[in-house]
């Protein structure tokens, strides 16, 4: 009976054990299929489902000035972030809290921004409709629901912020310019923008707007600027919403920019242009350091960003002034008398003596027109030295008009008028130089009469340069070199000799000189602990009833003894609607050289 | 022999050493899933866990002291009666959870009733096949499927289909070896199979890729199973079919154990759970073995099917020594039933069987399927230490 009994047992022990042995045999080939076979294959499904990838952009490069002063710096805007995950998967029990009651997350998230902008104390800049668009496209990412707190609404978050979990805190790279509209024109301003596609194309993921250039260095040095961005891995649940974040590739900060500007005569040159339309150029004629650039009227970059508001640039467009016109390299003016210099030098080299003498009555006729001197009975006789300190009209309509329109024009370029001047800014216009008329092609605006040409001579007509232009060609002269202008002061210094003899130039200079002892321009040298030879101008522009005239300074500086600084300097002065280059122009160029040089009354 | 030596030298030291050992293991994946789950209360689970077991493990050495026949005779019928009343109690005042009616209070009335109908088979057909003729002929098969049949039907109403494709295996398994009616056993068996082909080859048909709608519908008006069923069978069939849908959690399941690899990502860096790509509310219970898996990898996943075998074969091995009929199929129905949890529960993350839901031994947080699977195996440790000299 036992035995029998002991017999089944075993029969159905074995019957048993063998289903059990298959079956556990099958699920272990199962089980080496998948975790040995396909592993790869599981791991990569994992992966492409678990990740977002997300471009950070690195710290952006700040903008000096020479002697380190901040021109462009970054600090950090604080917003408020939600973070979409906490919502999404809070559990049950949670939701009993009054800020978390909801059956969505869009209900969650939207009571509980509720409850948090009491605390805040503004109400959150997001409606239900930009979570809803957030949680569908950008599931994975904090959601930014208070931008720039202020320190008491950060200080209220800090000490509240801990009974709303999911909240936090956020900071953001903004761009701040320390000065102010100081060198605004130079400096430029950001907005922000979707950043540039990577150039292998491998850009995957998301890419947060970036702060980008929009005008002067920031534009022109945008992307030296911005360093190298960086990319930040997001592992994502079923859902898309994060579970983790880390950096993958840090971003790195982009190299800072030190300009050749000097402070002081920056700061001399805006507040000479207060209150008028103009604009100042200072430059190192030696290797084309710009020292200080100024326009005028002129705005706050501070204003402009991260986002230029529309109502300030319409306000901004719409004004007749241009606030944001940079004047000094993008301005182009008719020069008027600080012309003559370089009609003078076109003389000299077409063979005329610094001695030849020509008699001024007050003015002059050419063909059908009449071209009047400034003084109105005429200087009488006069050389080309005095011409040049009396500014006479007619001696130069008379010397340009034997020297002839094309050896005219040929001068103004070897100053390089007509062209741009290559400074690094986006604003630097070329200006023009009227071509002189051939026989059959006649490009418009040439110079096709007697008239035409006496009109050049003298800086009017269709000539048309920029301040920045006008400081170059007076630095040329001063140096004998013609420099490329430059801001950055890692650019190498790039000059080339100008072909003018040196005799020529020292007649022209002996005349500028006389300008500032006493001719014109003696407001600019008063008192100045330099020697400075110089040029006014005044052009009259527009016609009738809007006849205006801009007046212009000139000059370069030698210092003398007893200088504060021993850098020469080449400098031009433009304001708009003066009386004349003498009165208006001069005194400020004066001012500004008594800053750097010092002298008597600085 | 005296009783402490006796019941020392009897013990089935196997059995119990692979218990503890699994539970070791659940310990570990649930602390693990729980942690991810987040909060104080999940990752704490655990214990709870423990403290069941504890509790569960103190009646196990008390039951395998006493002697099973005596268990039986005294609790083996009102234990019948009561788990249907409990299972008729759970339709009716139950609590609803994810669609379906299981929990009575603080427990799951259909665990209750799996021990109890295991226990019931092994006391009614357990006793001599001459003294009690006729519950072995045609009228026993009779009462043998209204027997099993009741708590089966009422566990498919609640639904949960993954108890009934657990229990069906060991009432069948444990009828067979008692010897009653074999025809009609096998021609039973056989009808299983033949409408489980016909639904497969049904869905199959209907879910064929390029099948239009229409037909599909029409096919399936006349399948008997939940749309969510029918669902997962086509999910079985077609595993590629719908990725984001029906077929989610296969492909979440097999990605999770699959990219655990060779040797597994360790302990507590599961990335499926962390990352909420397993259905959450499964983690510590359907799918605790796709984080073990992940994170111990094959190696891991190997030695827990090594330790279930072991767990499976030593309670079967009682039937070999039992004094009697009843206590053979009492270690055979245990055997087959813990078998058939881990066999469904880990087959159907690697596509083996339908995606269902069911706990697995040891491992899965149900606190009262953790207890009735001990207290069942303590019923077989009684069996080994009350064997015939």
């Amino acid at each position: 009976m036992k035995v029998e009994r002991r017999a089944e047992g075993v029969l159905q022990f074995c019957a048993l054990v063998s289903v059990f042995a298959a079956g556990f045999a099958a699920v272990l080939v199962r089980f080496k299929e998948e975790q040995i076979d396909h592993v790869a294959e599981h791991r990569a499904a994992m992966a492409s489902q678990s990740y977002r990838y997300e471009r950070v952009s690195g710290e952006r490069g700040r903008i000096f000035a020479r002697g380190m002063e901040t021109l462009a710096g970054n600090s950090a805007a604080v917003d408020i972030v939600m973070d979409p995950a906490f919502f999404a998967t809070m559990p049950r029990f949670a939701r009993s809290a009054p800020q978390y009651a909801g059956d969505t997350p869009e209900d969650r998230m939207l009571a509980a921004m509720q409850m948090v902008s009491a605390v805040v104390g503004r109400p959150a800049e997001i409606d239900a409709a930009k979570v809803r668009r957030h949680l569908k496209t950008e599931t994975s990412r904090p959601m930014t629901v208070w931008r720039n707190l202020t320190v008491a609404e950060l200080a209220r978050f800090v000490e509240h912020g801990d009974a709303f979990p999911g909240f936090a805190t956020a900071s953001r790279q903004t761009r701040t310019y320390p000065q102010g509209s100081l060198a605004a024109h130079v400096v430029g301003r950001t907005g922000r923008d979707a950043p540039p596609p990577a150039p292998d194309g491998s850009g995957r993921g998301f890419a947060e707007m970036e702060i980008c250039g929009r005008d002067g260095l920031e534009l022109q040095y945008d992307e030296y600027l911005r360093g190298e961005p960086g990319e930040v891995r997001t592992a994502v649940d079923a859902r898309g919403f994060a579970t983790r974040r880390e950096v993958v590739d840090f971003p790195r900060k982009g190299p800072d920019l030190v300009l050749e500007l000097d402070m002081s005569l920056q700061r001399a040159a805006e507040s000479q242009l207060k209150g008028v339309k103009g604009a100042i150029v200072v430059l190192d004629p030696r290797d084309g350091a710009v020292r200080a650039m100024a326009s005028s009227p002129s705005f706050d970059p501070n204003d402009c960003t991260p986002v230029f508001p529309k109502a300030l640039y319409d306000k901004y467009a719409s004004d007749p002034a241009k606030p944001l016109f940079n004047r000094a390299a993008g301005g182009t003016y008719a020069p008027g008398s600080t012309f003559k210099p370089a009609t003078a030098l076109a003389a000299l080299a077409s063979g005329f003596a610094p001695e030849y003498v020509y008699e001024c009555t007050g003015a002059y006729g050419a063909g059908d027109m009449r071209i009047r001197c400034a003084r109105t009975w005429g200087h009488g006789e006069l050389d080309l030295v005095h011409a040049i300190c009396e500014s006479c009209n007619p001696y130069f309509c008379e010397i340009g008009v034997k020297t002839g329109a094309r050896a005219l024009a040929e001068e103004a370029k070897k100053f390089g008028f007509g062209e741009k001047t290559g400074i690094d800014l986006p604003a630097d216009a070329s200006g023009s130089v009227p071509e002189p008329a051939d026989g059959g092609a006649d490009p418009a605006g040439a110079v096709r009469r007697v008239g035409d040409v006496a009109q050049v001579s003298i800086g009017q007509g269709r000539l048309l340069v920029t301040p920045l232009q006008l400081a170059r060609m007076v630095g040329a002269i001063g140096t004998g070199w013609l420099c490329t202008p430059r801001l950055n002061a890692a650019l190498p210094a790039v000059r080339k000799a100008l072909d003018v003899p040196k005799a020529d130039l020292d007649a022209v200079r002996k005349g500028m000189f006389m300008v500032v002892e006493r001719g014109s321009g003696v407001a600019a040298g008063a008192g100045v602990a330099a020697r400075v030879a110089g040029k006014t101008g005044t052009a009259q522009v527009g016609a009738g009833t809007h006849r205006r005239k801009n007046t212009l300074f000139v000059a370069y500086a030698t210092p003398a003894a007893g200088a504060r600084r021993a850098e020469p300097l080449a400098l031009a002065v433009i304001v708009e609607d003066g009386e004349t280059g003498g009165a208006t122009a001069a005194p400020r160029a004066g001012a500004i050289l008594r800053e750097f040089y010092g002298g008597e009354g600085a | 022999m005296t009783g402490v030596r006796a019941f020392l030298s009897r013990f089935m030291w196997v059995q119990f050493a692979a218990m503890v050992l699994l539970l070791a293991a659940g310990s570990l994946a649930l602390a693990s899933a729980g942690e991810a789950r987040g909060g104080a209360v999940m990752a704490g689970k655990w214990k709870d866990a423990l403290a069941t077991a504890a509790f569960a493990f103190a009646a196990y050495f008390a039951i395998a002291s006493v002697d099973y026949r005596k268990l039986l005779r005294l609790f083996a019928l009102p234990g019948y009666i009561f788990s249907v009343v409990l299972l008729v109690l759970v339709l009716v005042a139950g609590s609803e959870q994810f669609g379906g009616k299981r929990w009575l209070w603080f427990f799951q009335p259909a665990e209750v009733a799996k021990l109890c109908l295991v226990a019931f088979i092994a006391w009614f057909w357990g006793g001599d096949r001459e003294k009690d003729r006729w519950r072995f002929g045609f009228a026993g098969f009779a009462f043998a499927v209204a027997v099993a049949g009741i708590p089966c039907v009422l566990i498919l109403v609640e639904p949960d289909l993954g108890s009934v494709m657990a229990l069906a295996p060991a009432c069948l398994a444990m009828l067979l070896c008692a010897g009653v009616w074999r025809k009609g056993l096998l021609a039973l068996l056989a009808a299983a199979a033949v409408s489980a082909a016909a639904v497969l080859g049904a869905v199959h048909e209907a879910y064929r890729p390029g099948t239009p709608p229409e037909k599909t519908a029409a096919i399936m008006r006349y399948v008997p199973l939940r749309r969510h069923q029918a669902m997962r069978v086509k999910t079985f069939l077609f595993p590629e079919s719908d990725p984001l849908g029906a077929g989610y959690n296969l492909r979440q399941s097999k990605m999770a154990l699959g990219s655990g690899g060779a040797r597994g990502k360790g302990w507590r860096r599961g990335e499926s759970v962390r990352r909420r790509l397993l259905p959450p509310m499964g983690v510590m219970n359907d799918f605790i073995f796709c984080v073990w898996a992940e994170e111990t990898g094959f190696a891991g996943s190997a030695v827990l099917i090594a330790l279930y075998a072991l767990l499976c074969a030593s309670t079967a091995r009682a039937a070999i020594v039992a004094r009697d009929g009843s206590g053979r199929l009492l270690a055979l129905g245990m055997a087959t039933l813990v078998f058939a949890h881990v066999y469904v529960n880990t087959g159907m993350t690697v596509g083996l069987v339908p995606i269902t839901g069911l706990p697995l031994p040891f491992m899965s947080l149900g606190r009262t399927f953790l207890a009735t699977t001990v207290l069942g195996l303590g019923l077989v440790q009684s069996v080994s230490i009350h064997r015939e000299e």
